[in-house]
């Protein structure tokens, strides 16, 4: 067999493993300090998997909340991947689901029902695309850096939506924060009777699909990958770093209001000041899938169960809220973070051993460990690349 | 004074040093010579405390010391300045000095060390103010003040790395009479270099290093540099010399006229004017820090390639624009070659494979692009027959480049900007760490697309190299290019030119 | 209230310092982790964590357990932080970004842990009596016109927190441990030639961070409110971060940043309580904007703010720079 595939068999089953572990020690780590506090470990995990996976009812609804979340960390996972840090999911999906919210309720200007339910979800996909766009132009224009715009913008956006759905979008005969609810007819299409998992997420999986060929298979995907990882070198190989940068942003933005229109148009059908964390949980939905679309599909997944999981917990007498799973999807970053750490460790060492006996390669190794400054944002590692091109020695 | 014996160091399984074992006595002026890789910085930073030997031992005044990091090699009196200065730029000199020496708690507890800072600027008849911010302090300046801070702190031991590397042929003089003072003073001094001649004219004995062994070691007296070339090449492979063929001028290819460029007040090109033809190689030879950095910047990124008659031409406007740094180039792929200065953060993407980095300009082009998607067996093709071409040692393309060596390293740029006869190239410093091999390689590189028919603008730190292959030279000063200089003006006028000094 | 300007004046001043503490405090800490070249957006997370940890300390009755419990919980955060960012050498942002989703996570699920103990079933559990910390005015000088209600009577970590900025400002300007911070973000090459063990002091530096973030988080929850709510730092840590580099890595610019955001945010308390009730002219004219722009004023402000003033100083170099960096070629 071709020794490039093996070795890309090889490298997926590690980052695989890697993963597993990741998430299995996680979630033993947060058991085992409820054992400490005085809680029964193996109920709870018993309750947690019984909820999430336990009845239709509940696979569904896990495959409902994976689809936020999968949008969410592919916003966030693309973004990486080309070196912009862009923090700001939550509010491009607040934005994007307050548009879409309005545009399917008190500012339609269609009738027809399938032309109300796109031009909301298109509404949510510009909204949200477009305020990724401010926070790249502030960095572009004004020196502003992304991570702290973002983080900034997503505060504004948080009340800006408040305001509106306490003023203009705000439900007849209620002095809440609340929109109207949208009709009946304005739903996305249920996939499984009287829950709320819709099609949207189909579209989900696809678009995760999708941008896996667009990273490996087209330039686009190569070009934003050599940006992340060095842009003063694309930028001399001619690769329009800055427009790649703000392409890649404005996608994000993009995926992230995709995701609050399917969210509002899908399961909730109005919209409440208090939206969902999901803007958050996707940065760690895409550490936890490496950046790689399809990585993300499957921590999408797993964060879904956990979510739907918890809520089970929480309805059980134990007194544990579902914000337990919020602890295990923090600690599971943690974990993975330093797992990455030390493989990456590993692999220096085995590249070293493998060209020092060929060349005299590693000859400046100590020179390149100690002066090597690279510009590039450092994320972990090069984590999802295009082709056989890019993954060198494991 | 200073006796290592045996000493062995590995990483991984490449071992760096084998046993090396090398004794300098009081006074003594001693050379550390070895290509790049050979293992000179692994010996000096093992001396300094930075990394630990796997075996041997280190003696200093016939006891033998156990060196666990630079600040037990400064108590043992050793003091080092390296190659990249190790000064924070945004504090002040006596604040750089505080930082590396003080040991008390307030940094305000100077007047003593002042005291100290001072004498040695007298014995050496320096001038340096000490509330000055490093970042405002010339190159040579900034040496200084690394050797006091080394002085301050133990002054019995001086270790040098490459303290030549970026200085003017005046500044080198002074250089070397500063160490020759210290060195009367008793002071031991360790000096690293691969530039034999500087060597020959310093030092008093000599260290040779290859491949982590040592060669040989004993006093320069008697020994001729082509001896010394040989021992630290392996016997018998002199370094080629880049040949100059005879060049034959043709049209145009860049040209710059009366170009300003303006930074945060201070201009750092003044009426520049410059042309390159095709099948020449221009040398613009000059210290770091004249304007270099802004007229490779301009010319990187310059937009404008106009059809002329046989061929493309690049003109750089003569208006001052802010936004140069901003810009973003784009056009001219297959026509414009840029060999950055810098090949670690400009030139290349270390962790990606060997293929990737070849493919990175050339990779939105027609065959290797079908239908908006990539593919990859023709990447895989025409990067086969790159490493075949510039002789990239590599087990295999798919090698993330930063395990390579350096020249392997640089022979990846290569290969990725010369393929393709490009009708203008910019290298700047490209042999900047590589041994005299693969210098000379790159060299022979860049002769054969002058050949080709190729314009070429070389900015380059090494004089000499400069002069062994350019055509025609420009002399960089504060923001200025001199008219045509060489051949007319000889060597040394070059040198004065460089300091400012019209000869 | 009282509708006279004057008294509505102190008020605002009075408010205004009180809500710069909490920022003036953890944005301190986040400074020298900066200087020190540590960027730590996990500091809302470390500020929620401490709210939680003094509420619960506080518990038994003594307000004093509750403030070393915020700082210990922060700074024992602040430890999973440095360990896998300094240590672990992992990606500084996206470590704080865990830390956030995990404090946000712990502290929900201590709040309702501890309610379940102490057997309430409503939303809240209150502080027992004496547990919380009340104002502390200093004998004499409270009773001076203005300064006095401003600035002499104000709850303990207020004075400790102008004795802490006093301290650390001596410490960065004077003191060689200050060099080897400003030195750690700028230059950390330069440290390790000088034999400085550039982690451990980064390692010191994110410490030292976290106890004054879990501090910040004591102010806001056995100090200002003496209560919990769920998620109540309400993105405060954040705009510390952008503080800091509004005040362009100087104590003195953070605190002017500080007070200036204390006042927007006094502004906005008093606008949002007293529009329904308040007699002043000036209020009734604000009575029909929306309050809750009001609340986005900080952010929006540092926001221009940032836009306005960034482009001229970078930062310390090697900000969010692992230590030893990691090789391209890994």
């Amino acid at each position: 067999m071709n020794p490039i595939l093996i070795r890309q068999i090889k490298n997926a089953i590690v980052s695989i493993t890697t993963t597993v572990m990741a998430c299995a020690a996680a979630l033993g780590l947060v058991l085992l300090a409820l054992r400490l506090a005085g809680y029964p470990p193996l109920g709870i995990l018993h309750r947690w998997i019984i909820g999430s996976v336990g009845r239709m009812y509940y696979i569904s609804n896990s495959l409902a909340e994976t689809c936020p979340l999968l949008l969410t960390g592919l916003a966030a996972g693309i973004a990486f991947r080309c070196g912009v840090l862009n923090i700001g999911a939550q509010g491009q999906f607040l934005v994007g689901a307050m548009v879409a919210t309005g545009l399917a309720t008190r500012w339609r200007i269609v009738s027809a029902p399938w032309a109300v339910m796109m031009l909301a979800v298109f509404g949510g996909i510009l909204a949200g695309g477009l305020w990724a766009a401010l926070a790249s132009l502030l960095d572009r224009r004004r020196g502003v850096p992304i991570v702290l715009s973002t983080i900034l913008l997503n505060f504004i956006a948080l009340y800006a939506v408040q305001t509106i759905l306490d003023g203009p979008l705000q439900a007849h005969g209620t002095s809440a924060p609340q929109s109207p609810e949208v009709q009946g007819a304005f739903w996305l299409p249920v996939l499984i009777k009287f829950s709320s998992l819709h099609i949207g997420i189909i579209f989900a999986f696809a678009l995760a699909i999708l941008m896996y060929v667009v990273n490996r298979q087209t330039p686009f995907g190569f070009q934003t990958l050599v940006s992340g990882l060095n842009p003063r070198a694309a930028k001399r190989a001619g690769i329009p770093v800055e427009s790649r940068q703000f392409m890649t942003m404005f996608l994000s933005g993009c995926f992230a209001g995709l995701g609050g229109a399917f969210q509002v148009l899908g399961v909730t059908h109005f919209m409440t000041a208090d939206f969902g964390n999901y803007g958050y949980a996707g940065i760690a939905v895409a550490l936890l899938g490496r950046l790689n679309p399809i990585g993300i599909a499957f921590s999408a997944l797993f964060f879904g169960l956990l979510d739907t999981g918890a809520l089970r917990v929480e309805e059980s007498s134990l007194g544990l809220p579902h914000n337990i799973a919020n602890v295990v999807k923090g600690v599971v970053v943690l974990v993975m973070l330093l797992l990455i750490a030390f493989m990456q460790r590993r692999r220096l060492a085995s590249i070293v051993s493998d060209s020092g006996g060929t060349s005299r390669g590693a000859g400046n190794l100590p020179e390149s460990a100690a002066v090597s400054n690279e510009t590039a944002t450092t994320l972990p590692a090069p984590l999802d690349s295009p082709g056989p091109s890019a993954k060198g020695a494991d | 004074m200073i006796d290592i014996q045996n000493i062995s160091k590995h990483f991984g399984a490449f071992q760096a040093l084998k046993n090396v074992s090398m004794r300098v006595g009081p006074g003594e002026i001693h050379a550390v010579l070895g290509e790049n890789g050979a293992g000179k910085t692994t010996l000096m930073n093992i001396l300094f405390g930075l990394q630990q030997p796997d075996s041997g031992t280190i003696r200093i005044h016939e006891r033998a010391v156990r060196i666990a990091s630079p600040r037990i090699a400064r108590q043992l009196g050793i003091g080092m300045v390296h190659q990249h200065f190790k000064l924070t730029p945004t504090l002040t000199v006596l604040e750089n000095i505080v930082l590396a020496i003080g040991s008390g708690y307030l940094a305000g507890q100077r007047t003593g060390l002042i005291h100290q800072v001072d004498q040695w600027l007298r014995t050496l008849h320096w001038e340096i103010p000490l509330s000055a911010t490093i970042s405002d302090l010339s190159v040579g300046q900034r040496q200084r003040v690394e050797i006091i801070k080394a002085l301050c702190a133990g002054g019995k031991v001086l270790i040098l790395d490459e303290p030549t590397a970026s200085l003017a042929p005046a500044e080198v003089e002074d250089l070397f009479s500063a160490v020759r003072a210290l060195a009367g003073r008793g002071m031991t001094v360790v000096f690293i270099s691969h530039k034999l001649a500087q060597v020959a004219a310093l030092c008093s004995r000599v260290t040779i290093l290859r491949l982590g062994e040592v060669v040989y070691s004993d006093s320069l007296v008697g020994t001729t540099l082509p001896m010394l070339a040989d021992k630290m090449m392996g016997g018998g492979i002199v370094a080629r010399q880049p040949e100059v063929g005879k060049s034959s001028p043709g049209p145009v290819r860049l040209e710059i006229s009366n170009l300003n460029i303006v930074r945060n007040g201070v201009a750092v090109l003044s009426n520049a004017s410059l042309r390159v033809h095709a099948g020449e190689i221009l040398g613009i030879a000059g210290l770091e820090g004249n304007g270099q950095s802004a007229l490779v910047e301009c010319i990187s990124s310059a937009r404008s390639v106009k059809s002329a008659a046989g061929g493309s031409r690049l003109s750089v406007d003569p208006i001052a624009d802010k936004k140069w740094n901003q810009r973003t180039w784009r056009r001219p792929v297959a026509q414009f070659a840029c060999i950055p200065e810098d090949r670690r953060t400009e030139g290349l993407v270390m962790s990606l494979s060997v293929e990737a980095n070849i493919m990175l300009k050339a990779h939105r082009h027609s065959p290797f692009v079908r239908w908006g998607l990539l593919r990859f067996a023709r990447w895989r093709k025409w990067t086969l027959d790159r490493v075949h071409e510039f002789d990239i040692r590599c087990p295999d393309i798919q090698t993330p480049v930063g395990a390579l060596s350096g020249g392997n390293q640089q022979k990846v740029v290569l290969a990725r900007e010369l393929t393709g006869s490009p009708e203008f190239i910019l290298a700047v410093n490209p042999t900047r760490g590589l041994d005299i091999g693969a210098t000379a390689f790159v060299m022979n590189q860049l002769l054969r697309a002058r050949a080709g028919g190729a314009a070429i603008l070389l900015v380059h730190a090494d004089l000499d190299e400069l002069l062994a292959v350019s055509d025609r030279v420009s002399v960089i000063y504060a923001g200025g290019l001199t008219p045509t200089a060489w051949p007319a003006t000889s060597r040394e006028q070059i040198g004065r030119l460089m300091l400012g000094v019209r000869p | 209230m009282n509708g006279s300007a004057e008294n509505i004046v102190t008020f605002l001043a009075q408010q205004m310092v009180a809500a710069a503490v909490p920022l003036v405090i953890a944005g301190m800490g986040e400074l020298v982790a900066e200087l020190a070249g540590v960027i730590n957006i996990g500091i809302e997370g470390l500020m929620l964590i401490g709210c939680i940890a003094a509420y619960v300390g506080a518990g038994g009755g003594n307000g004093s357990v509750g403030l070393a419990a915020g700082v210990l919980a922060g700074m024992g955060m602040a430890a999973i932080f440095a360990f896998v960012s300094i240590s672990g050498r992992a990606d500084q942002i996206v470590c704080g970004a865990a830390i956030n989703i995990f404090a946000l996570g712990a502290s929900g699920t201590v709040w309702t842990v501890y309610r379940h103990w102490r057997g309430s079933h409503d939303m809240s559990v209150s502080l027992p009596h004496g547990a919380g910390f009340d104002k502390w005015p200093l004998p004499y000088l409270a009773h001076l016109p203005f300064f006095g209600r401003v600035i002499f009577d104000q709850y303990s970590l207020f004075y400790g927190g102008v004795l802490l900025g006093f301290a650390v400002w001596f410490m960065l300007r004077f003191t060689r441990m200050g060099l080897i911070i400003r030195s750690l973000g700028e230059s950390p090459e330069a440290c390790q030639a000088a034999g400085i063990r550039v982690r451990t002091w980064r390692w010191g530096a994110v410490l030292f961070a976290g106890g004054c973030a879990g501090a910040a988080g004591a102010y806001l929850s056995i100090m200002r409110t003496h209560a919990f709510a769920s998620d109540m730092t309400g993105g405060q840590g954040f705009v510390v971060l952008a503080l800091v580099i509004f005040g362009r890595w100087s104590l003195a610019g953070l605190t002017v940043g500080c007070l200036f955001f204390g006042l927007i945010n006094a502004i906005q308390q008093v606008l949002q309580t007293a529009r329904y009730t308040a007699h002043n002219p000036l209020i009734e004219s604000l009575r029909h904007i929306p309050f809750q722009l009001f609340q986005m004023l900080p952010y929006l402000a540092a926001l221009v703010a940032l836009a306005v003033l960034s482009r001229n100083r970078p930062g310390p170099q090697a900000l969010g720079q692992p230590w030893p960096p990691v090789s391209p070629g890994e």
